[in-house]
């Protein structure tokens, strides 16, 4: 009988063909939406990500990454002094105005790197080498900022192009030069400016000698060394606040920096609101359109389920066949609209915007909803056919 | 002590009550209906609309359960069963004709003939052999592959009734078999319905509004107002005005 129950779904390739459009867009929708809204979000712990460390040390104020409490450079030395340290090398963050070659200001994020270890350098040069920070006055500058800080001029068919930045070219921090020496490709910032590596010696230049620079610690544990053991033995030997860098926004570890970096956003402003909406509205309309393509299914075969029952199939066979066909569609539809939506997202990530991050665990929960729905369905095309009397079948 | 008569009786009811809501909104479909069909035997059941002819066959086949009365089908008291048994009875001992043939029209022909088998949990292999010979004693050899909806209503209607005979059953139910089809159509379909069921292990029982399909009867209980009013053996001796 299920045999028979899945060529009754594929008979009519037409209404096949519809049910399963439904319920792909409805799992597109689902999918795409939150996919997009955690993009974005994910985009509030870039600096954990791009910054490869193991351990985030900073002032015990700091609530997220994007927040820079400068310490003491002797901090440095403090935390070096810590049982269980391997090293630790200092990072400067800051924002800071870029006057480009033509006049024009732009907004940048310096990062300033050790110029020993270049701990916290990003891992992909596109262009140059990141030993060249060591020569004066240079910086390192990622994919996206070289495109947001090029020059714009009217290209031969009159249309606007942006030339980017390229190795070589320079621009000015606080009337000081930045000569480019490398590009590098990172993951974008909720920020939204360009990434400026330069040497953490060289940031005291950049922001005109600021009495404190030291934005974070990198800290790496010595071999065998837990990094949440050590987080809290830094803690308390300094008072200073020590992170891990795990980018799980899922894990219960209160020391994640990223974790921590990303509910900060969320409680503390309007953005998962303002985007939440959107992803409400998403799932609303996703659940409305599956839920309505495949009762309308349920009710289309209603009168057929009705006479399989007169001819004595009992409503356990009968409730198998529905769920059969509930779940062959849910199953269907949802691996049509999630790889629709993979496949979206990749094309937007070539393009750099939006961001698009689909965990694991909205890949099962577009799964849950869309056969959670089939499920309801299923159930609502049971009970019918269970309360179906013997005039309906005779009457057809 | 049984009589041969009783042996020979397939299908009796006695002082069958059916109501359908209560209060104001009330309708008795069937009051004491008292029916009998021998086996071997091709009944029909006539009378006007409204009269309670489907509501009876319903009964008969076990798919509606009367307020009060008893129902034997074949030896077996239906009254009194659970709908489980029920259900159990009807896959074994029922074959169901259509008035709208009600053939699952995204299912080919052969797997709408296979649907009884496959319900009584036969062998996909063997319930493909039996619903294939059965197509060919209905003619619709070589359609087993197309679609219902491919075929004219004639053809259909036979799909239907080797669906319905395909398991063999004891009893086969005839809801208005013909009122979809056109008079030569019908008659073939009665023809067949008749050549493929005429055996003293089976009874037929078609309700109908038809009398160009009355000569195929054995004999005709016509109903009134939720009873059996009379039997005949000869259509001709209908009031015929009345239907
Ligand atoms: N499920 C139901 N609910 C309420 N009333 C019903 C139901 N089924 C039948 N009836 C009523 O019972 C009476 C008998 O109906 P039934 O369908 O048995 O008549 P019939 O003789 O088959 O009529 P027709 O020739 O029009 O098919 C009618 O008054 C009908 O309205
Ligand atoms: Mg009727």
């Amino acid at each position: 009988m299920y045999r028979l129950a899945l060529n009754m779904l594929f008979g009519d390739r037409a209404k096949l063909a519809m049910l399963l459009c439904g319920l792909a867009f409805s799992a597109l929708l689902m999918a795409q939406q939150t996919s997009v809204f955690f993009g974005i979000m994910s985009w509030t712990y870039t600096p954990v990500h791009n910054i490869r460390a193991p351990i985030w040390v900073s002032d015990p104020m700091v609530e997220q990454a994007n927040d820079a409490k400068p310490m003491r450079d002797t901090d440095l030395y403090r935390v070096r002094s810590v049982d269980g340290v391997a090293w630790a090398a200092p990072l400067h963050t800051s924002f800071l105005q870029a006057r480009m070659q033509d006049g024009n200001f732009k907004l940048i994020t310096m990062v300033g790197i050790d110029a020993d270890t270049f701990a916290g350098a990003p891992a992909v040069l596109s262009q140059g080498r990141i030993e060249d920070l060591r020569l004066p006055n240079t910086v390192i500058v990622d994919e996206w900022g070289a495109q947001l800080m090029g020059r714009v001029t009217k290209g031969p068919d009159g249309k606007e192009v942006v030339i980017p930045l390229k190795v070589g070219d320079t621009f000015e921090v606080n009337d000081l030069e930045a000569r480019i020496v490398g590009i590098c490709k990172v993951r974008r910032a909720f920020t939204g400016g360009p990434f400026v590596y330069t040497t953490y010696d060289r940031t005291k230049l950049y922001t005109l000698g600021a009495r404190r620079t030291l934005s974070f610690m990198l800290v790496e544990p010595q071999p065998g060394v837990d990094p949440a053991k050590l987080c809290a033995r830094i803690e308390a030997d300094t008072g200073l606040k020590a992170w891990t860098s795990e980018t799980v926004i899922w894990s219960w570890s209160d020391l994640s920096l990223a974790r921590n970096t990303f509910w900060w956003f969320w409680k503390n402003t309007g953005i998962p609101f303002s985007f939440g909406t959107a992803v409400a509205l998403g799932l609303f309309v996703g659940i409305a359109v599956s839920g309505q393509t495949f009762y309308s299914f349920v009710l289309e075969n209603l009168k057929y389920f009705a006479a399989i029952k007169a001819m004595g199939a009992g409503m356990g066979v009968i409730a198998r066949m529905l769920l059969v066909q509930a779940f062959t569609a849910g199953l269907l539809g949802f691996g049509l609209g999630v790889g629709m939506a993979q496949a979206i997202g990749r094309a937007m990530i070539e393009k750099g915007m939006p961001p698009f991050v689909m965990f694991p665990q909205i890949f099962w929960a577009t799964l849950a909803l869309v056969l959670g729905i089939s499920l309801v369905s299923a159930i609502i095309g049971i009970i019918k056919v269970s309360r179906v009397d013997a005039a309906t079948v005779f009457r057809g | 002590m049984s009589t041969p008569a009783a042996h020979a009786v397939a299908v009796r009811t006695r002082g069958i009550d059916m109501f359908f809501g209560d209060g104001e909104t009330k309708v008795t479909a069937l009051k004491q209906a008292d029916f009998e069909a021998n086996r071997g035997e091709l009944i029909m059941l006539v009378g006007p609309s409204g009269c309670g002819k489907t509501t009876l066959l319903s009964v008969i086949a076990g798919t509606l359960t009367p307020q009060t009365g008893t129902v034997e089908v074949f030896g077996q008291r239906l009254d009194g069963l659970s709908q489980e048994e029920l259900t159990t009875f009807r896959r074994k001992h029922l074959g169901f004709v259509f008035q709208s043939f009600n053939l699952i029209p995204t299912l080919t022909v052969l797997e709408n003939v296979m649907v009884p088998l496959l319900i009584q949990g036969t062998a996909q292999a063997v319930a493909v052999a039996k619903a294939r010979a059965m197509l060919e004693k209905v003619g619709l050899k070589g359609r087993e592959e197309g679609r219902p909806n491919a075929l004219s209503g004639g053809q259909q209607q036979r799909v239907a009734i080797a669906r319905a005979l395909v398991h063999e059953p004891s009893l086969l139910i005839c809801d208005e078999p013909t009122s979809a089809l056109d008079k030569d159509t019908g008659a073939q379909i009665m023809q067949m319905v008749r050549d493929l069921s005429r055996s003293p292990e089976r009874c037929v029982v078609v309700v109908t509004h038809d009398h160009r399909i009355f000569r195929f009867a054995d004999r005709i209980a016509e109903m009134e107002d939720g009873r059996i009013r009379r039997v005949v053996e000869d259509a001709s001796l209908l009031d015929t005005n009345h239907l």
